[in-house]
């Protein structure tokens, strides 16, 4: 455990993650793991500070929380996942006596919401709309292929579908036609669509403190749902000023004083950026793993001192390292579906194992021969790590990976 | 994605990497596994399962570079204090068991198995005393490493299992580890393990002895290395190694062929009847060859002195009329088949003359046919990927031919699942030894045989692959030749029974084996869901009737009959099913009754569990013969034939037997489980 700094008071974390909490643990801020019931007796077992709570939906016992807390001496609550976003904007409301920080969480948990905020913010975005069943969403479909003039018979350009409030692909589909959307089960109703960007898409964290940008990350999608590695390549990497200046947008228009948050963009064939959507927690594919790979520093670390309002600039500027430079190498990690219908083992292809990029992964053996057929983007099976040189070479090898079987 | 302005890369395959040497693999993974561990030091005790898994998986791989056990075993102190076992079992080295451990090795899922590679050689550190560990003491460690190396021996010596190919990596890793702590526990520490094994191997007279001539080839470097103490196990080992190396006083100091030929030339007649009588009984007495042996045979056999080939051969009178009554066909088959390159046959000779098989009229011929068998293109290519080159194809096939005729029970199946074919090449070897050179001949030259099943003649050049997809290549030279034809046409019996109701072996077996298979079916199982069948008790009474001295009217077992068997581990879990040959039922030493059986697995001594071990020797049997007390066996069999005109006293077995063969089935293999596979 790390010399707790007695000047500083205690940060939450809302929402159990192991990670999160090892990295509290490590650091000289005092901290208390909020999270549901079952996870007493293991934090009672090893020491690990503890309030229970149950996220479910925010109600009248809502306040308990939030003023427990305060009363413990916590300044701050960071979500660590999507579910405690809104929580933590009402705990951190009360706590900070600042009741705008709800509003601003419930921007981030309701993706029309979001959209709509971020283009009265002067931000690009694309078509959307909200669909309550499915007629609304092949009306869409059909409107923004008109849009682009194109003809009857001539293949539909693709519309996505995203649940209004769930993390990263959870629910996130992709229509073609009228058959993808009789896919769509009823009780995802209602969801956001949105009109397809051909572009390059990629996704950025930014540690915020004072309203400033302390951290900004691009992480550079090789393909989105399967890949992707930090620092970019320097070809992305060039687009960094522009990058910068729509987060200091999405700062503003967010007001967002302290936190971090995980937009994601578009580059279009015409070099216009397009946002996509913004959250505020730690973003999935353990992006946080592979920068303190690439970098040296935690991620979760980086949260606390960035969340908690007392941190002073020059413990902040002690913290982060100096964007790209500092990197020792690039880190990436490949995502792995099962490519058959029905498959038996875990065999790590020669080609992978053998290659110098490729450090560790985190696959098991299937638990069931069956592979269920992918409806949406659905959740990959685990994650294999590369770490390497050169840029380049890591997006060939990421993208190359997509034509291996790791489940025979 | 197209037309971007910052142009995306082409998504081409990675360029091709060389392949760098072991060395700079084991550097750049050494520094990948201080990445790991400096990880999981920094990781709070209690998150450290979130940092173990990269360990793991990197120093799995590690493991199984050469050079990469020397490379973790320097990081022993660190790895034990980086917290990599805190929370498991292995936190507590002093609860844990060598046999559990080789369990763990052979059937966890890689990280766990690795996790258990680690726990080794952070033993193997504290057994050294280069690591101190405040729960267990340097000679516990010793000893439990001992006795993980002396169940491991496989890891050491041994082919590849079917499982091992399958998971090479990490099977790599476990055989790098198993040998360097070898190395360092040293070989006079296992050797009292070793020859036990040997010797137990060995009494089941196996043909294939290759893996028994590597472990006593490290066993004579061992006794021949002064810093090794053997103890009390030097004596038994080194009865092995002169068998090998040096059974007479002609070559007792492994001279070498050439040198040993000049001193025959030169052994006057009194010389050369001891040589004899040295060479048959140490090949007698332990199953191993000497490839002095063959120099000698030949020798003798060119100065036409047949009295040293029959001493030599160490025959009983038996042995010798028939060798009498055939001398030109065993000479011969000793220049055309014995050389040193195929020195088992000379023991599968031995033993065709003592079975007097040569008085059968047909054997005689036979055997002159395949003294000039010239092997197909197809065959000849499998025996010399199986057996190399420095004999010709039809050197080997009829060494192995010899050896099938004098050891049936000696066949064996490797590591193919193949036990059909390899229990009926056993069951003609011992029971229709002209049939089996028949197809012998067929498959060698041909490249097919035919059966007739149900009236219709199955071409086995012209089916698809049965469970083998390549022909088995660590089997017997007949085997290699006929294992993947008769693979074939089982199958496809099988096939063409698809939709019947019942086991398709009521079929197979019979059509397969021969007239003397039962034409009635017992089955113990339901075949959909593979539970015990409403009608198990009178499968086990029809079993008693009919195979139990006291209830079938003492008749003996005439032919070797075909059964199968429920297999299951030593923890009494259901593995598969599984087939074997009923030889005789009998009274054991101890007078009780048991069943001895063919069991066409390489090493049948196993623990089925539950106090189920199969004896291979020291119960009555022969060589190559396994048995169990009849009630054991009856427990685990769940499939024989009979003719229902033969049942005896079924009614006359006692309730209470019954119901403790069905017990024993109840707690083991019949227990709740997954659908037959």
């Amino acid at each position: 455990m790390a010399e707790k700094n007695p000047d500083k008071g205690y940060v939450a974390l809302l929402g159990w993650s192991l990670g999160a909490i090892d990295a509290a643990e490590r650091f000289d801020r005092r901290y208390v793991v909020v999270a549901p019931d079952w996870a007493e007796p293991y934090c009672a077992e090893h020491g690990i500070p503890y309030v229970p709570w149950n996220f479910e939906r925010l109600n009248e016992r809502s306040m308990e929380i939030a003023e427990k807390l305060r009363d413990m001496g916590v300044d701050v609550a960071i979500p660590l996942f999507e579910e405690t976003v809104e929580w933590a904007g009402a705990i951190n409301s009360v706590i900070q006596g600042n009741p705008r920080l709800h509003g601003q969480a419930i921007l981030f948990r309701d993706k029309a919401l979001m959209k709509r905020r971020a283009q009265l913010g002067g931000i690009r975005v694309g078509i959307f709309e909200e669909a309550h069943d499915r007629g609304d969403v092949i009306r869409f479909l059909k409107r923004v292929n008109q849009t682009l003039l194109k003809l009857d018979g001539d293949p539909n350009d693709p519309i996505h579908v995203k649940a209004f409030d769930k993390a990263g692909c959870m629910g996130h589909r992709v229509i073609r036609t009228a058959d993808d959307i009789d896919t769509i089960p009823e009780e995802e109703f209602p969801v956001l669509m949105e009109s397809h960007l051909d572009g390059w898409e990629f996704a950025v964290e930014a540690w915020i403190h004072n309203g400033k940008v302390q951290f900004l990350n691009i992480s550079e999608y090789v393909t989105l749902g399967y890949s992707v590695f930090v620092p970019a390549s320097p070809e992305l990497e060039a687009w960094r000023p522009r990058v910068e200046q729509e987060v200091e947008k999405l700062i503003k228009t967010f007001d967002i004083e302290n936190g971090f948050i995980h937009p994601e963009y578009f580059v279009t064939s015409d070099g216009t950026m397009y946002f996509g959507e913004v959250a505020f927690r730690p973003p999935g594919f353990k992006v946080f793993e592979l920068l303190e790979r690439a970098y040296g520093f935690n991620g979760y670390q980086g949260l606390i001192v960035c969340f908690d309002p007392k941190s002073t600039e020059e413990e902040i500027a002690a913290f982060f390292p100096k964007e790209v430079v500092d990197a020792t190498t690039h880190a990436g990690c490949f995502g792995v579906y099962p490519r058959r219908r029905v498959v038996s083992n875990l065999e790590i292809p020669e080609e992978t194992e053998n290659h110098p990029y490729f450090e560790s992964h985190e696959l098991t053996a299937p638990m069931e021969n069956k592979v269920t057929k992918r409806t949406a983007f659905g959740t990959h099976w685990g994650l294999v790590y590369f770490v390497g040189e050169d840029p380049g070479t890591m997006r060939d090898l990421l993208k190359h990976q997509e034509d291996l079987d790791f489940y025979v | 994605m197209s037309d971007l302005i910052p142009a995306p890369p082409a998504n081409g395959a990675p360029p091709p990497t060389t392949a760098p040497d072991a060395a700079a693999d084991v550097e750049r993974l050494g520094a990948m596994v201080n990445r790991a561990l400096d990880r999981l030091e920094q990781t709070s005790a209690f998150a450290k399962q979130t940092a173990r898994g990269p360990l793991l998986d990197i120093a799995g791989r590690l493991l199984a570079k050469p050079g990469g056990a020397e490379a973790l075993y320097a990081r022993a102190a660190r790895i034990e204090a980086s917290g990599v076992f805190s929370g498991t079992d292995w936190d507590h080295p002093e609860i844990l068991q060598p046999s559990l451990a080789t369990g763990t090795l052979a059937h966890a899922d890689r990280a766990t198995a690795t996790l258990e590679l680690l726990s080794e050689l952070r033993l193997l550190a504290v057994a050294r005393r280069d690591l101190f560990h405040p729960r267990i003491s340097s000679e516990q460690a010793q000893h439990f490493l001992a006795q993980l190396l002396a169940l491991n021996l496989n890891r050491l010596f041994g082919s590849q299992g079917e499982g091992e190919r399958a998971n090479a990596t990490l099977n790599a890793a476990i055989r790098n580890l198993v040998g360097f702590i070898a190395e360092r526990i040293g070989y006079g520490e296992i050797l009292a393990c070793l020859s036990t094994e040997i010797d137990r191997i060995l009494a089941q007279r196996p043909i294939m002895v290759d893996d028994v001539k590597l472990m006593v080839t490290r066993i004579a470097a061992c006794l021949h290395d002064p810093a090794i103490s053997s103890g009390g196990a030097g004596l038994s080992a080194a009865r092995l190694v002169s068998a090998l190396f040096g059974p007479t006083a002609g070559c007792r100091e492994d001279p070498g062929l050439e040198v040993y030929r000049e001193r025959l030339a030169a052994m006057d007649d009194g010389a050369l009847q001891q040589e004899a009588r040295a060479f048959a009984r140490a090949m007698h007495d332990t199953g191993l060859v000497s490839p002095y042996h063959p120099v000698f045979l030949r020798h003798v056999s060119a100065m036409e002195r047949g009295d040293l080939i029959g001493q030599a051969l160490g025959l009983s009178s038996t042995g010798a009329e028939a060798f009498s009554c055939y001398a030109p066909l065993v000479k011969s088959l000793i220049e055309a088949a014995i050389t040193p390159d195929t020195t088992q046959a000379v023991y599968g000779l031995a033993l065709l003359l003592e079975r007097g098989l040569l008085f059968d009229p047909a054997i005689g011929p036979a055997l002159w046919g395949h003294i000039g068998l010239e092997p197909c293109p197809a065959a000849a290519r499998t025996l010399v990927a199986a057996f190399g080159d420095r004999q010709p194809p039809a050197t080997l096939l009829l060494a192995g031919t010899i050896s099938v005729l004098g050891q049936p029970l000696g066949i064996g199946q490797g590591n193919n699942p193949t036990c059909q074919a390899a229990r009926a090449l056993s069951m003609w070897a011992l029971a229709a030894p002209d049939y089996l050179l028949h197809l012998l001949t067929r498959a060698a030259r041909d490249d097919d045989i035919v059966m007739v099943f149900e009236g219709r003649r199955l071409s086995s050049a012209s089916l698809s692959a049965g469970l083998a997809p390549t022909p088995p290549i660590d089997v017997d030279p007949v085997s290699v030749v006929l294992v993947s034809h008769l693979d074939r046409i089982y199958i496809e019996m099988g096939r063409q029974c698809a939709g019947r109701p019942g086991d398709p072996h009521a079929w197979v077996n019979s059509a397969m084996h021969g007239w003397w298979v039962g034409q009635d079916t017992a089955l113990a199982v339901d075949l959909p869901g593979g539970e015990l069948a409403a009608t198990a008790d009178l499968f086990v009474r029809l079993f008693h009737g009919l195979y139990h001295p006291l209830y079938n009217g003492n008749k003996p077992v005439t032919h070797p009959q075909p059964a199968g068997i429920a297999v299951t581990d030593s923890l009494g879990r259901f593995i598969g099913w599984h087939a074997i040959t009923i030889l005789r039922v009998g009274l054991g030493p101890q007078g009780d009754m048991r069943v001895f059986f063919f069991n066409p697995n390489y090493d049948s001594g196993q623990d089925w569990g539950q106090g189920v071990i199969v004896s291979t020797d020291g119960n009555g049997e022969r060589f190559g013969e396994s048995s169990l007390p009849f009630e054991q066996f009856t427990a685990r069999l769940y499939l024989f034939h009979y003719d229902a005109c033969e049942e005896g006293q079924s009614d006359a077995v006692p309730a209470e037997t019954v119901d403790s063969v069905l017990a024993m089935a109840r707690a083991t293999w019949a227990a709740a489980k997954a659908p037959a596979a």
